[in-house]
């Protein structure tokens, strides 16, 4: 193990938590000006999502009438800290150090906690169209939940391991997962849309429908740390998808001074996410929202068992594999 | 879920007007639907009554600040017909000109609300850039982008010069390469289709019981379209077609009034080559109707506006009472929204291209205290820009 | 598109339930009495041709309140069906189980209180609620009361 000063540094500033939140502030800057050229605006400025959490940050807290004020101060803590939790276990220059066997589905469950704290706050809210987002977000997660985990557990099986760092050391040494298993890139990059409840998948805070949806009643610094929780699952599911299926922050050989290799995999793991964002903000510019009906519709009968098939042609080439 | 009543409105991000819609939902499926439409009542037919016609034309213009052209034409038409006044063809020319553009930016503002109900924000973006081309050529020829005041008794406010005229066609072929790509769109985007097609669907005997009017009724294959049906301007001398659907839900609505783009664009380019000459206006109307009855109708982007006007032989009218598209079709939302999905609300409002300004014309104004709805001498010349204005206050 | 039907067809189709004459050369207005209101829209919806309804108007004629139906077809010509309904008691059949009038008389109630016996809803559309029920602004006679509420925040001068 590292040294625990090292271990330290690691953990908050670099590649913790300072970095991730100024990450994920880089990354909604980019996705809204990436957005707005293509829909022939200007877009933001730099420094347009920073000085928006600030905002917010400096807002009346507004309770209605009735609602449990502690599950609301608490649900967006809860939110933010299982995201910043998970980005721990992603590698980000070279392997995690805090990585285990079974750290994948660590993460993928704390990634489904901002989720159910959205149900929860929608829930409590008082109010009908926090109540209908609420139930839609919960609706929405069953369906698009099976086929991303799957997507993302043909990695693991053809890597043969639970531990994303090994995912990624695996694929140093033979192709990326995007060449091996595309079905499985693409359903993961629609499932992690889902999740992160972007067009065509942004039922659960339809603006013209439900007001905001579960948002409704958020405001202050709640509304900025969920908010915040959103910029983060963007980066942690890009990072993620990056790792699993784009091969991570490692070369396909080592380099001499192991602190090259360190920055050769960042910066790596710079341009991978960014790839990953790049395609996230062209679907969502692109379409439209859909309907949570058309959405059950769609899900189970396309992408569920496009990522089932993924799965039985790893199983079959694993045993096909054995077999020889 | 039990039944629950959902409040949409009077103030809700689906709205661009206020409307109280008490929607009462079985999960997410609509049982029925109670109205209230008092939100944007400002008394304007009895504020008519006091008014000479030169006073009068701006105020009814301001029932509606996308169909302000209509009101003041169906209205300028029948006080002209009453008075039995013959208004030179360059005049008629040039209010079609600015009918046929105010139907077009109302129409591509309309795509753009229909793309934004739906979540599809680059359409909105797209359309309404495309829009700003028509409304700079408005602002060219009157002065103001939407309350064009073209219209007075006897003939139009001011002429186009050939500048004008060039540029606002030159202005045309960019405009019908941007339409094609949406026709483009609304055929082939899927999530387009998926929220557009089979939502709202109206038959051709529902839309006729429910009285449907203008692209909400001829998307259903109600063939009615008041500038064939009863002739006034210029219509009867330019080649154009009505344009029908037969699909009877959003998207046959929306592919009705991409249609009307495409004949409006037309109707503007026929008459600004054919642009006949003459005088703009009739030399010194009378300022007195005689006693007499007329329904004037007249061909709104939203449907068929209707005027009935009533003259007493002074200078007011004795009464005037609008029927506006937005009303008529109010009963044919109420009716096909039920056993629709509680998401295809906003979709299937918007389809109606609803306008509450014209829908709902009241409120109690004490004049003494404010100036609100009228609009002095002074200000109509102050903001003048582009054409002069003679006028003579009595 | 069929003909214009001719006046002569409606003078002989409304003997004895009113007098039509030929206004404009596409409309064709028909007098007729208050009682005859429903067999005479009957006729007009159906052996006449038309299939909708244009609007209702109604005007303030003194001692009478006038209302027309407007009807229209295919053939596109206009029967404009006119009845004057008393003062005193303006009071008249709903026309909207043959009609799409519903929307119509809600909305003539509010402004000139003429009643529609029969029509099943009649609440108030474009009048806000807190109107004074008895208050009927476009009538000619109509004058607004200093003191009255008409609405609003109470208190609050406008």
């Amino acid at each position: 193990m590292i040294d625990p000063l090292l271990l330290i540094v690691y953990v908050i500033i670099f590649p913790g938590f300072v970095f991730l939140l100024a990450y994920a502030l880089f990354f909604e800057f980019l996705d809204r000006k990436i957005t707005a050229r293509m829909q022939h605006r200007v877009g933001p400025p730099f420094f347009q999502p920073f000085a928006d959490l600030i905002k917010m940050l400096g807002k009346e807290v507004i309770d209605p009438d009735g609602v449990d004020r502690q599950v609301f101060d608490a649900a967006p803590l809860v939110a933010l800290a299982a995201v910043m939790t998970a980005f721990l276990y992603i590698p980000v220059v070279w392997t995690s150090p805090l990585a285990f066997q079974g750290d994948l589905v660590v993460v993928l469950y704390l990634l489904m906690l901002p989720t159910v704290a959205l149900f929860l706050i929608g829930w409590l809210s008082r109010n009908i169209f926090s109540a209908i987002g609420g139930i839609r977000a919960v609706t929405q997660m069953f369906i698009y939940e099976v086929p991303f985990f799957l997507a993302l557990l043909t990695p693991a099986l053809m890597a043969g391991s639970w531990s994303i760092s090994d995912i990624v050391v695996w694929q140093q040494e033979h192709l990326w997962f995007m060449f091996l298993q595309p079905i499985g890139f693409v359903v993961g990059l629609i499932g992690l849309q889902a999740k992160l409840e972007r067009t065509p998948f942004d039922i659960p805070e339809a603006e013209t429908e439900i007001v905001a949806g579960p948002w409704t009643e958020l405001s202050g610094r709640r509304l900025a740390l969920m908010h915040l929780t959103n910029d983060v699952s963007l980066v942690v599911g890009s990072s993620l998808i990056a790792a699993l299926f784009l091969g991570g922050p490692v070369l396909p050989w080592t380099m001499s001074p192991v602190w090259l290799n360190w920055i050769a995999g960042f910066l790596l793991f710079l341009a991978k996410t960014l790839a990953v964002l790049l395609i996230l903000s062209s679907i969502k510019v692109a379409t439209g929202r859909i309907r949570i009906d058309q959405l059950n519709r769609i899900g189970w009968k396309y992408i569920a068992s496009a990522a089932l098939v993924q799965v039985a042609l790893v199983l079959i080439i694993d045993y096909l594999g054995a077999a020889a | 879920m039990p039944e629950v009543i959902i409040p949409i409105g009077p103030q809700h991000p689906a709205l661009k007007e206020p409307v109280n819609f008490r929607v009462i939902a079985d999960g997410e499926k609509i049982i029925r639907l109670e109205l209230d439409l008092s939100y944007n009542h400002r008394g304007i037919e009895k504020a008519a009554e006091n008014r000479n016609f030169i006073r009068v034309l701006p105020l009814l213009e301001r029932v509606c600040g996308i169909c302000s052209h209509s009101h003041s034409t169906v209205f300028a038409k029948g006080i002209e017909e009453i008075m039995h006044l013959e208004i030179p063809p360059r005049a008629q020319y040039i209010r079609t000109i600015i009918a046929e553009l105010e139907r077009m930016h109302s129409h591509m503002l309309w795509l753009g609300v229909a793309a934004h109900e739906i979540g599809f924000n680059t359409l909105f973006m797209w359309t309404w850039r495309d829009r700003e081309e028509v409304q700079d050529t408005l602002e060219e020829m009157s002065g103001n982008r939407v309350h064009y005041g073209m219209n007075e008794i006897g003939g139009v406010r001011c002429d186009l010069t050939p500048v004008q005229v060039d540029k606002a066609l030159s202005r045309l072929p960019n405009l019908e390469e941007r339409i094609e790509k949406y026709v483009d769109m609304v055929n082939n985007q899927k999530t387009m289709l998926l929220r557009f097609k089979g939502v709202g669907h109206m038959s051709k005997e529902e839309a006729l019981k429910f009285g449907a009017v203008g692209p909400t009724a001829r998307a259903s294959g109600v063939d009615i379209d008041t500038r064939r049906d009863d002739p006034y301007l210029a219509y009867p001398e330019v080649p154009w077609n009505v344009v029908t659907d037969t699909n009877g839900d959003v998207y046959g609505r929306t592919r009705v009034r991409i249609g009307e783009l495409f004949e409006s664009i037309k109707i503007v380019r026929y008459c600004l080559e054919n642009l006949p000459g003459g005088p703009i206006r009739v030399n010194n109307p009378p300022k007195i109707a005689p006693v007499g009855e007329i329904l004037s109708r007249y061909e709104a982007p939203r449907g068929e506006v209707v005027h009935f006007i009533r003259t007493n032989g002074t200078d007011k009218v004795e009464r005037v009472d609008i029927r506006t598209p937005t009303l008529a079709n109010w009963t044919s939302v109420a009716m096909c929204l039920v056993n629709q999905n509680l998401a295809d609300i906003p979709v299937i409002v918007a389809a109606i291209d609803p306008c509450l300004s014209c829908t709902s014309r009241i409120a109690v104004m004490n004049r003494n205290d404010r100036k609100a709805g009228v609009i002095t001498m002074d200000e109509l010349r102050k903001r003048d820009r582009t054409c002069r204005i003679k006028l003579d206050e009595s | 598109m069929n003909q214009l039907i001719s006046i002569d067809a409606v003078q002989e189709m409304m003997k004895g339930i009113g007098t039509a004459e030929l206004v404009r050369y596409n409309r064709i207005r028909v007098a007729i009495a208050q009682e005859m209101t429903r067999k005479a829209v009957s006729l007009v919806m159906g052996p006449l041709g038309c299939d909708r309804l244009i609007t209702m108007s109604t005007a303030d004629n003194g001692d009478t309140f006038e209302l027309i139906y407007h009807l229209t077809g295919p053939h596109q010509m206009v029967i404009s069906l006119a009845t004057g309904l008393p003062r005193e008691k303006p009071e008249t059949e709903s026309m909207s189980d043959l009609l799409p009038a519903g929307i119509y008389e809600r909305q003539i109630h509010d402004l000139f209180g003429i009643f529609f016996k029969g029509n099943p809803n009649m609440k108030r559309i474009i009048l806000n609620e807190d109107w004074p029920a008895d208050e009927f602004p476009l009538r000619k006679d109509w004058e607004k009361g200093p003191d009255t509420f008409y609405g609003g925040i109470k208190g609050e001068k406008i």
